[in-house]
């Protein structure tokens, strides 16, 4: 399976990312040297950045299937290929976590992304990263 | 803050079609059914709450990203080799 997951251009996400709403363009970089991650990188002035993993990196069961309403708002296809990515963060004390609860999903064909927010989930925001 | 009292089955409708309806009583709950257009998005308060304070804590100037990746380096298996 090819691990190659940067996004060529700048996707929209239509309904920003909860707390950072007026943010709604973002370049998607991986690089070779970056690998597992790939980073978030907001294109306009004092946009954040991200850095994300793959989530089934994180837990090999994790499911990427989508329902119709997100199918729809990413413009998306049932069989079309996405990008999904978990968000990743360093805490101070060192630890790392992943935030499986609420996975970024972009669709390639349309350069649209969202974070999903399940009603219902038994994932964390804060899943914690280790080797295993 | 519009306050209203509404019985079990009857609803508020905000805006263009979006209906809040009370579908049930319980002792200290309420049920409620949310109808909208799929691109209206609707969150429990604290679900949302808790997805902005994990956005907040991940995100990083741009400035800082390689710093944090040569950090987070070894937390995730390498990708495997096909």
């Amino acid at each position: 399976m090819s691990q190659s997951s940067a996004v060529d251009g700048v996707v929209t996400f239509p309904e920003g990312l909860p707390g950072f709403e007026e943010h709604r363009q973002f370049m998607i970089v991986a690089s070779p040297d970056m690998e597992p991650f790939t980073v978030m990188r907001g294109v306009e002035a004092r946009a954040p950045a991200f850095v994300a993993v793959d989530p089934r990196m994180v837990d090999r069961a994790y499911p990427t299937t989508l329902d119709r309403v997100d199918l729809a708002r990413l413009a998306a296809h049932e069989q079309e290929p996405l990008l999904w990515l978990a968000i990743v963060a360093a805490h101070e004390d060192g630890r790392a976590t992943a935030n499986l609860r609420a996975p970024v999903v972009i669709n390639p064909g349309t350069m649209r992304g969202i974070q999903i927010i399940a009603v219902e989930s038994p994932y964390r925001t804060d899943h914690p990263l280790s080797v295993k | 803050m519009l306050v209203f009292t509404r019985k079990v089955d009857e609803a508020i409708v905000i805006g263009d079609g979006i209906e809040v309806k009370v579908l049930r009583v319980g002792r200290d709950s309420v049920r409620i059914g949310v109808s909208a257009a799929p691109h209206v998005p609707v969150h429990r308060r604290e679900v949302y709450d808790q997805i902005r304070a994990a956005n907040a804590a991940a995100a990083a100037a741009p400035t800082a990203i390689t710093d944090l990746v040569a950090r987070l380096k070894g937390k995730v298996p390498a990708p495997e080799v096909s």
